[in-house]
């Protein structure tokens, strides 16, 4: 299909799905090289960028993202900017206060979150790439969902300027296509340090030399809690990977129960003072009332506007940083995120990667979810964020599909700035893994 | 974690709730926070980076320049003689 035909089913395509949050008007590619689309939560100059609040309606950026203005510098064409959990708050993309986006494989089920319509897009339409951000898995986890490979790369790797932060230790932005070598390829146009973010690192060079992966250690902590339909995915695949000539060794890795708790007092401490900037001034959403006090003033348009995760995650990160608790478990989830990534610095000095199922269920439906309760949607996050936590790379690729045809994905981390391991074992991945593409009827 | 507790932590982070909702945040606040206290069980460790990798370049000369144009950064608030137009201070 040529990116004209792609352009002219897009509306359509998106009618469906509901990946995008706003997109382009133009049914034609012009003389542009290729398409892609960015999570709403990355500045564009020429789309409303809304990060899934309904707090930021009607905020148009006057600049782009650096991410997405070097993709355009490389002859990229934004065509959407995708839906997603609001700030990034979630696991299913389904706390949005705008349209939620429905999986690929089975529309009554979730894309994963909080990038779900990004996966989405990079599932459904054909040769498309889409920017993706991760907290916490928030790129690997819809990626696995939504059946595509996706990429967080080095905490610092990719500069985090025109980012609406959720947090800033923990941001990453990468990512997610239908082809693993598509990863390699956009994420060195995307990485580099960036004076315009203090957190973008002098780093080493982007190396994409093919580098064969020898070794993978699987966490005993990695493989408790999976679905019985994941479980023999992600055994199948191991096996796949051994017959490739992977050594595979099972390890202890007893840090990793402890940075659920250690990420949600991080990620939630860090989200509650971004979050105070959005007060009905400059930003979104300006139609309070200013003869109020602006106690009064602030506290009616946030009520109004931010939903219902946000306010929970602003209640909790504004009490984690509060005298007494937060003194005592802010200092010390900081000093877990030094033990996990000690942890893996150990494991991975015998291997190449540590590996696991990216999530430990298949995507679920709407009606499930909304039957769980906060702290569950949270526990669901286990395996992906001890490697957000660590700032470690990671990336999903597909590894299966259960009996009803929703995809299975496997997660590799590697050490800080070592990505090209997993550019490498993804590529020699994908050319024997049977890749079942979602019927796109349209 | 109490009604009142969720009431204060609201206030200072500006957002009212209703009755329901700070009854529901307790409940839920209460679970979450229970489950933080696996914190207490992790191993000691001396290091407590900001960031997982050190930012030794985080210090850039301050160079000063005019990337936007101002009234377009203004576009679409609600401004005054070119102030953004804010709530009353009391």
């Amino acid at each position: 299909m040529s990116m004209d035909d792609v352009m002219s089913k897009l509306k359509a395509v998106n009618e469906k799905y509901r990946m995008f949050h706003a997109m382009t008007d133009d049914t034609s590619a012009g003389d542009a090289d290729f398409l892609f689309s960015a999570k709403d939560n990355l500045t564009s100059k020429d789309m409303e960028t809304c990060a899934g609040s309904r707090i930021l309606e009607g905020y148009h950026p006057v600049f782009d993202a650096t991410s997405i203005s070097k993709l355009r510098d490389a002859g990229g064409k934004l065509v959407g900017k995708t839906n997603m959990d609001e700030f990034g708050f979630g696991t299913f993309s389904t706390n949005s206060g705008f349209e939620i986006p429905r999986n690929p494989y089975a529309l009554d089920r979730a894309c994963g979150g909080s990038s779900g319509g990004s996966a989405c897009a990079a599932s459904v339409i054909e040769d498309h790439i889409s920017l993706g951000v991760s907290t916490g898995g928030s790129i690997c986890c819809p990626a696995s969902f939504c059946g595509v490979y996706g990429i967080a790369p080095t905490y610092g790797r990719v500069s985090r300027y025109g980012l609406i932060d959720y947090g800033n230790s923990l941001d990453k932005i990468g990512v997610l296509s239908q082809k693993a070598t598509d990863l390699k390829k956009y994420m060195e146009l995307i990485a580099g340090k960036d004076d315009r973010d203090p957190t973008s690192m002098v780093q080493p060079d982007f190396d994409t030399s093919y580098t064969k992966m020898r070794s993978v250690a699987i966490p005993k902590e990695g493989i408790e809690g999976l679905s019985k339909e994941v479980e023999a995915a992600f055994n199948n695949a191991v096996e796949q990977l051994k017959g490739m000539g992977v050594d595979v060794e099972y390890v202890d890795m007893p840090s990793l129960r402890f940075a659920m708790p250690a990420y949600y007092v991080l990620a939630t401490s860090e989200a509650s003072t971004n979050l105070a900037r959005y007060v009905g001034m400059r930003y979104g959403h300006q139609d309070g009332d200013r003869t109020q006090k602006f106690d009064d003033f602030f506290t009616e348009v946030r009520t109004k506007y931010f939903g219902d995760e946000a306010k929970r995650r602003i209640l909790l990160g504004t009490y984690a940083r509060m005298a007494g608790f937060g003194g005592r478990h802010y200092a010390k989830a900081r000093e877990v995120r030094q033990v996990v990534i000690n942890d893996y610095k150990k494991v991975l000095a015998d291997h190449d990667a540590v590996l696991a199922p990216t999530m430990p269920f298949t995507a679920p439906k709407f009606d499930d979810i909304s039957k769980m309760s906060a702290l569950d949607s949270y526990k669901a996050d286990y395996l992906t964020v001890p490697a957000n936590i660590a700032g470690t790379p990671h990336l999903s690729v597909p590894c299966g599909y259960d009996s009803e045809g929703m995809p299975v994905g496997m997660q590799f981390v590697a050490d800080h700035w070592n990505e090209k391991v997993l550019f490498s074992v993804a590529e020699d991945w994908e050319k024997q893994f049977d890749l079942k593409r979602p019927e796109v009827s349209i | 974690m109490d009604v009142k507790t969720v009431r204060d932590v609201a206030k200072f982070a500006h957002i009212a709730l209703t009755d329901e909702e700070a009854e529901r945040y307790c409940k839920e606040l209460g679970d979450i926070l229970g489950y933080f206290e696996l914190l207490n069980e992790a191993p000691e460790c001396n290091e407590r980076g900001v960031n997982p990798i050190m930012v030794a370049d985080i210090i850039r000369e301050d160079v000063p320049k005019e990337e936007f144009d101002a009234d377009e950064l203004l576009r679409g608030m609600d401004t005054y003689d070119r102030y953004v137009r804010g709530p009353r201070l009391s």
